[in-house]
């Protein structure tokens, strides 16, 4: 195996997907001062609107960035045409303005925000998939970057049959098409993006050695199943296959979790540095909703999986990127403005470039938040709600405070 | 003028892995190192992980350090080899204490 430099995009390349990903993490905390949570539901148009600007303009934005450097890392190809990368990101920034505005002001704007976005990840897959064909042999993860797209590519499918929807042009069942289209890319791309993706990375940050990979490798393809059955569950309208594939996913996510437990426990790095704290409070809150989704699915209850949702957006999602932002935009910064000084001049460690104090503020800060808010929306006491998301707005400025700070060390 | 083993790995020891802070030979990534009678030096190593970004630019750096501690050499070889795997027991007792915080 041998990683090309000439496989690394420049970091001017990436450094807008992570300022815009945290800009919009800090806006869609703003946005929660907006929830009445006596009143809140999963369709509301406020909930509509946070949803889309924090798995939008946060979650993607930032997973896009990490895949632009980590997909030749990851194939061992270089991309096939990593210029388009300065269209994406622009493109899912228009659209998701597009979209967290119209739900909450004007939803005539819905469909052109919605069609902007699609481009948007339609370029992304396509761009992908075109650097995925110069894999000649497949391994574990390569093949977690097929499945993930494969699921995007057919999330978009289904988003674009939901805007000929609502334009009129076909008569189809939004509602139903909703629901694959959010599983197909939010468990499946998302989910199986961050499972794969962290067997490279928390190996190659804990320094874990000598662990079986098979609890993901299972993970993976009964999350695949179950993402699929979800799928067909709202082409044929079988209630049975919905909740079967919701069951698939459960058991998969467990796998996963004792996948990261079994790197983990054969890390040979201690310190005890914001990654790790982030990670810890991360992948607690991913177990947290699992536990929550199994009552769920024996006592439903609204309130019930919103906290689900809520602890596994703010939870897991959002301190799992936040906690790799910490460690892979030294990197990148690292690599662009020091890495040539190497053998001529001092150099920092990637450790000098984190702002330790400051970090501890934002775990802090958001952890505190994310527990407070959680409690207010489980109990639906909207005092509580808002107090957590103060806490959780203190902690996003603080986060986009340490990037800036990293991405303009010198 | 014979170079040996010991001088390549004291040449390579210049050179820090930016993420963990120790140097390459003190995380026992350099495996073996030798110098023909033409001056040309080989070096075997591996790296922590078979994704580590910095791949190319380790080696770029193992040769450069080579050359630059050991101006008698003329050309710096390097063969990254990932058998046997590479374990923190490689590594010297005082990186071990580091990283485990002991």
């Amino acid at each position: 195996m041998a990683i090309s430099q000439d496989f690394a995009p420049p970091f001017k390349l990436i450094a807008p997907y992570f300022i815009i990903g945290v800009i919009s993490f800090v806006i869609s905390v703003a946005l929660l001062f907006g929830f009445d949570i006596s009143s809140l539901n999963s369709m509301d148009s406020n909930t509509l609107s946070w949803v889309h600007m924090f798995l939008l303009g946060f979650v993607m934005m930032v997973v896009f960035g990490a895949m632009a450097q980590l997909v030749p890392v990851v194939l061992e190809v270089g991309h096939f045409a990593v210029e388009l990368y300065y269209i994406i990101y622009p493109l899912l920034l228009i659209g998701t303005i597009l979209m967290a505005f119209g739900f909450l002001f004007s939803p005539a704007l819905l469909p052109y925000g919605g069609i902007v976005v699609l481009i948007s990840l339609l370029i992304f897959v396509l761009e992908t998939f075109l650097t995925i064909k110069k894999v000649k042999k497949f391994n574990l993860v390569m093949t977690t970057v097929l499945v993930a797209n494969t699921f995007l590519f057919l999330g978009l499918i289904f988003g674009i049959l939901m805007a000929l929807g609502y334009a009129g042009t076909i008569n189809i069942d939004i509602i139903s098409l909703l629901k694959a289209h959010i599983y197909l890319v939010l468990a499946g791309y998302v989910g199986i993006t961050i499972m794969g993706m962290s067997l490279i990375l928390l190996p190659m940050f804990w320094l874990s050695h000598s662990f079986s990979w098979k609890p993901v490798e299972y993970a993976l393809w009964t999350m695949s199943v179950g993402v699929t059955w979800v799928m067909l569950s709202s082409i044929l309208d079988s209630i049975v296959l919905e909740y079967a594939g919701y069951n698939l996913a459960i058991i998969a996510l467990i796998l996963y979790f004792y996948q990261i437990y079994l790197i983990y426990i054969t890390r040979v790095r201690m310190e005890r540095d914001i990654y790790l704290y982030s990670l810890i409070f991360s992948y607690s809150s991913l177990i947290l909703a699992l536990i929550m989704g199994v009552i769920y699915l024996v006592y439903p209850n609204e309130n019930l999986l919103l906290t689900i949702g809520w602890t596994l957006f703010m939870g897991y999602i959002a301190f799992i990127i936040n906690g790799h932002l910490y460690k892979i935009v030294p990197f990148l910064v690292w690599y662009e403005r020091f890495s040539p000084l190497i053998g001529k001049q001092k150099v920092p460690m990637l450790a000098d470039m984190v702002p330790v104090r400051s970090a501890k503020f934002q775990f802090a800060f958001s952890s505190m938040g994310v527990i407070m808010a959680g409690f207010g929306i489980l109990l639906g006491i909207d005092g509580l709600f808002k107090g957590g998301a103060g806490f959780l707005l203190v902690g996003s400025i603080f986060m986009l405070k340490d990037l800036m700070f990293m991405i303009n060390f010198k | 003028m014979i170079i040996t083993k010991e001088e390549i790995f004291k040449a390579i020891s210049t050179v820090n892995d930016p993420e963990v802070g120790f140097n390459l030979v003190e995380m026992g990534l350099i495996y073996d190192a030798s110098c023909d009678e033409n001056m040309k030096a080989k070096v075997t190593m591996t790296l922590s992980t078979k994704a580590c970004p910095l791949h190319q630019m380790i080696v770029q750096w193992v040769e450069e350090a080579v050359l630059r501690e050991l101006p008698t050499v003329e050309l710096a070889e390097v063969e990254v080899v990932w058998e046997p795997m590479w374990t923190i027991d490689m590594a010297t007792d005082d990186v071990k204490k580091q990283l485990s915080g002991l």
